[in-house]
């Protein structure tokens, strides 16, 4: 008890990771239901259906299948590693999110002055790299341990297409590095508030537009998915690097893969799309767009009220009235004067990465895949010098600027 | 808070090299394989543009980088030798390459970074940059040690010198680590005050024996040799050839540095180190060449005994002592290298002829040749009218000047034994009937031309030495 | 310690505990929950049903040390730049000139790779 007061830092923050634990497990649930559902809606199938509500309660159903499957540790695997893969992907994954700070450093909750992430660094963006490229260790001890040829030759292929694409992904963040002189991400989210002519939000997507493209493109090449989903071709290497891998463990790839995406999303929308910082400039006309977060909600409820009532499944017709009214009331809440400034700052941000998210699923319903020499060429012979020359151009530009 | 621009005249030597470097290995892969040739050439061009920057490096003499690198008579004097050696050696590995089928553009760009590398070594003043330019040219020398690839000697030899010479690196890294920790700096003059105030503890002590672990691996002073046979035999010879003069003075002079400069106020802790070393090194080369039937092995234990002569004049620690090292470094590099290259000449397609047996007849079928290499022989054995004479003089001399009379009555014996097995092969060239036919081998422009120069070279330190001894001494003043 | 020091990190090693934590428990638990049942075609490695043919760790291409080795070079070159870029606008125009050296000299390197087709998959 001594302890707790005499760190009070570690009780609050015990809280923030218990909410974000929690909020994050049951987005990377959802963001499977999503993606599904996105990609049947591209190709003209429905998705998930039947289990629960326009399949909401997929997830769960998936999740306790994957427990109560067999675990299965080969026996010719190295024991050690082959336990360690999956739970150095996860714990890592989830890990970086301590990191990523969703609101502005400046906001109080009942009164309390409260920074809206769990483990504030002025190198922050340091850090993040170097926990997530720890995981590519997870890769290569899966395929290596598994003593398999196909989980070996896809966690080799994985593992040199992650570290490939990270070389880009590094220097790609450079620019917006030159430009905002830090790494703390409230320092590079607060350097692209204001607005040019009126209108334009100063994000830094716009002056690095090719470090964004370098930057989005290496990032879904670092979370091995669509176009360069190679590890996971199943037509050449069945499942990569984790063919041997049952249950759960198997489960937990696919949960380090999607806290993964999470991450560079949220890594995007701070460095690039501003952060939790509203598109609309802070004037007195543009007062309006506080009621913004309780406006979608509201539209949501009576959305999803309507539709509940309208659809044909009897599950849905109870349960998606409720859900209405659950977003209404929290709608209502996001209008109170003690809510609605704490809560524009994740809102803008929930949406930009929730836009994110959109377009990476986009692209997976979209592209084809590449072949493993193509995509090997693409990373070192366009994104890298691409992501070099954005470098020389931008710090060209700042340091004309300067004089 | 940036370097002034005089600072960038002073690296002036190592920055064309770097540059000529990187040029060869830019327009090296859009050269058709038939046309490397050309990238010797490029740099060929480079080590003379370094050379002639050394006068610019010259006419700006002083520290630079606020410490950390110094051009003075002393480094200038070792950049010539190192930067003469590779000159001389790309000169001479034309043929040598286009025999073996491993004409390569990089070939000449890691003999351009590798030298570059000595020089830093040379004029460093601060264990770090030391460090920095130990491993330039160590990582290049490590791959042109196995260079000819397809050849599985040269594979091992590259092998173990890269790990034996990562040992020896990480050695010398802990030694700094040590000094830096007893004495808060690794700058040479700093430390040298930290002991002159303080003493000289045991932290001090087993740093400065791991840094001579790690120097004493480059200059091959026993018990660090091992390696050196092996990695010598196994070496495409021109590389050798560089192995034997170019790091040895490089190191030689940082050596020099560290020991005088650094721990010059803690000289009676390192002189028995130099005096076991010395003795053991000598007797090690010698006796061990005694037994060699190939000329490359051979040559490398003379390389050995040779560094165990030259620390000879290192235990002098004093001015004249500096300048027999330096006199004795640059005698010692033109007549190695004219030794080797005669080797590399001879042995033809994929080095056959190695042995000393090999050699008998040379004398009546390629006169010249034989003549040359007699006369590199009789230079290494010390004979009077060659460098080697007169550089084992000056060592022994200095050595006497301070009273260690021991170490060089060792060496003297020494010197006598080496003989033998120096002049078993000039006896095997001119007395012995050739027992394999003789290929006709042609000797083109370039090599030729090297072949002169180190031959004009060993008699001219042997006959005129003022020149040359009266720059060692002002070298060896720059130094304090 | 340092009292922001604990401030900034002491959470971010308290979430790295519980993320370990639950990924731990989800190993466990799933070992624990799920049934067993040995059967021996279940503990072969999977070769596309036939039956596995020596052992799995055999040498592979070289390409991917090379592929290991470029990166190692490269990134290096992204983390030196990284603290080049935020004293970037104290540096000026010398920082900028010297970083287009380091650049130009490790664009040399690339060159060279992709001449020598170490960036060629075959």
């Amino acid at each position: 008890m001594e302890f707790v007061t005499h760190h009070p830092v570690l009780v609050v923050s015990l809280i923030k990771i218990a909410i974000a634990l929690f909020v994050v497990m049951t987005a990377l649930a959802y963001l499977t239901w999503f993606e599904r559902k996105v990609v049947a809606r591209i190709q003209s199938r429905w998705g998930p259906y039947w289990v629960g509500p326009h399949g909401l309660l997929q997830p769960l159903a998936d999740g306790i299948k994957f427990l109560f499957k067999e675990d299965i540790v080969p026996p010719a695997a190295d024991k050690i590693s082959y336990v360690l893969a999956p739970f150095l992907a996860l714990a890592l994954a989830l890990t970086t999110l301590a990191l990523i700070p969703i609101g502005p450093a400046t906001i109080s909750i009942l009164g309390q002055p409260t920074q809206l992430v769990i483990s504030h660094s002025n190198v922050a963006l340091i850090l993040l790299f170097a926990i997530s490229s720890i995981g590519i260790y997870a890769v290569v001890l899966a395929g290596w341990s598994s003593n398999s040829k196909y989980p070996l030759m896809g966690g080799l292929r994985s593992s040199a297409q992650m570290i490939s694409y990270e070389v880009s992904l590094t220097l790609s963040v450079v620019g917006v590095l030159l430009i905002a002189g830090s790494f703390d991400f409230y320092d590079i989210v607060g350097g692209q508030s204001g607005h040019w002519v009126h209108v334009i939000p100063k994000w830094h997507i716009f002056p690095q537009i090719l470090g964004f493209i370098c930057y989005l493109t290496a990032a879904i090449a670092e979370t091995n998915r669509v176009p360069f989903d190679l590890p996971e071709a199943e037509t050449e290497l069945v499942a990569g690097f984790h063919t041997e891998y049952s249950s759960f463990k198997f489960a937990m790839f696919f949960m380090a893969e999607y806290a993964n995406m999470i991450t560079v999303s949220c890594l995007a929308t701070l460095l690039f799309l501003g952060g939790w910082l509203s598109p609309f400039p802070e004037t007195g006309a543009w007062r309006w767009q506080l009621y913004l977060p309780a406006a979608g909600l509201i539209i949501a409820g009576i959305g999803l009220i309507v539709g509940g009532l309208r659809g044909v499944q009897l599950s849905a017709k109870l349960v998606f009235p409720v859900l209405g009214i659950v977003c209404l009331g929290v709608g209502y809440l996001c209008t109170l004067p003690g809510v609605m400034p704490v809560i524009q700052g994740p809102f803008w941000f929930t949406a930009k990465v929730f836009f994110l998210l959109f377009f990476y699923v986009w692209a997976r319903g979209t592209l084809p895949r590449f072949r493993y020499d193509q995509l090997m060429s693409f990373g070192w012979k366009f994104l890298l010098p691409l992501s070099l020359i954005n470098l020389v151009v931008t710090s060209l530009v700042v340091v004309l600027r300067l004089r | 808070m940036f370097p002034p621009l005089q600072d960038l005249y002073r690296i002036a030597p190592e920055l064309v090299l770097c540059a000529f470097g990187m040029l060869v290995m830019l327009i090296d892969p859009f050269v058709p394989a038939t046309r490397k040739r050309s990238m010797g050439w490029l740099a060929f061009a480079g080590t003379l543009v370094a050379l002639a920057s050394l006068r610019w490096a010259a006419l700006n003499q002083g520290s630079a980088y606020s410490g950390l690198f110094r051009v003075d008579m002393f480094s200038l004097f070792v950049h010539a030798i190192v930067i003469g050696v590779s000159a001389l050696a790309i000169l001479g590995s034309f043929d040598y390459l286009d025999r073996e089928n491993i004409q390569r553009g990089e070939y000449y760009a890691l003999i351009l970074f590798a030298t570059a590398g000595m020089g830093i070594l040379a004029g460093s003043t601060e264990l770090i940059t030391a460090f920095v330019g130990l491993e330039m040219s160590s990582i290049s020398t490590y791959i042109l040690v196995g260079f000819r690839r397809t050849v599985l000697k040269s594979n091992e030899s590259s092998l173990k010198y890269f790990l034996l010479g990562s040992f020896a690196t990480a050695f010398f890294l802990y030694g700094i680590a040590l000094t830096y920790g007893a004495t808060r700096s690794t700058r040479f003059d700093v430390v040298n005050q930290a002991i002159a105030a303080h003493g000289a503890g045991p932290l001090l002590i087993l740093g400065l024996g791991l840094i001579f672990v790690g120097l004493g691996f480059k200059v091959v002073a026993a018990p660090f040799q091992i390696y050196t046979p092996d990695v010598y035999e196994g070496a495409p010879t021109p590389v050798t050839a560089i192995l034997a003069c170019g790091p040895k003075a490089a190191a030689f002079a940082v050596m020099l540095r560290i020991f005088y400069s650094a721990f010059g106020s803690a000289s009676h802790v390192w002189f028995w180190a130099i005096w076991v070393s010395a003795i053991l090194t000598m007797c090690i080369g010698n006796f061990a060449a005694l037994v060699q039937t190939n000329v490359k092995r051979l040559l490398a234990y003379s390389s050995i005994a040779h560094a165990g002569y030259i620390l000879v004049a290192f235990a002098a620690a004093s001015e004249i002592g500096v300048a027999a090292v330096l006199f004795y470094l640059a005698a010692y590099a033109a007549m190695t290298l004219g030794a080797f290259l005669i080797v590399a000449h001879v042995g033809g397609t994929n080095e056959q002829r190695l042995n000393i047996e090999d050699y008998a007849g040379l004398g009546t079928k390629h006169p010249w040749i034989a003549a040359c290499f007699a006369l590199f022989l009789f230079s290494l054995l010390g004979l009077p009218a060659t460098g080697g004479f007169l550089g084992k003089l000056y060592a022994f001399q200095s050595a006497l000047d301070q009273r260690i009379v021991w170490l060089v009555v060792i060496a003297a014996v020494n010197s006598v034994i080496g003989a033998y097995y120096y002049l078993k092969v000039v006896v095997a060239m001119y007395f012995h009937e050739s027992n394999k036919e003789w290929a006709p081998m042609p000797m083109r422009a370039p090599m030729f031309v090297v072949l002169l120069l180190t031959a004009i070279a060993t008699i001219y330190f042997g006959v005129l030495p003022n020149r040359l001894m009266e720059l060692a001494i002002a070298s060896a003043r720059s130094l304090r | 310690m340092n009292g922001s020091y604990l401030d900034s990190y002491a959470p971010l090693l308290l979430m790295f505990l519980l993320a370990a934590g639950l990924a731990a428990v989800l190993i466990i638990a799933s070992s624990v929950v799920g049934r067993h049942l040995k059967v021996r075609a279940k503990d072969q490695p999977y070769e596309c049903g036939i039956r596995p043919t020596g052992d799995a760790r055999e040498p592979y291409s070289v390409h991917f040390y090379m592929v290991a080795m470029i990166f190692i070079l490269f990134d290096i070159e992204a983390i030196f730049l990284y603290p080049w870029a935020i004293v970037f606008k104290q540096l000026n125009m010398f920082g900028f000139v010297e970083m287009l050296l380091y650049i130009a000299i490790l664009v040399v390197g690339y060159i060279y790779l992709w001449k020598k087709g170490a960036l060629e998959w075959k």
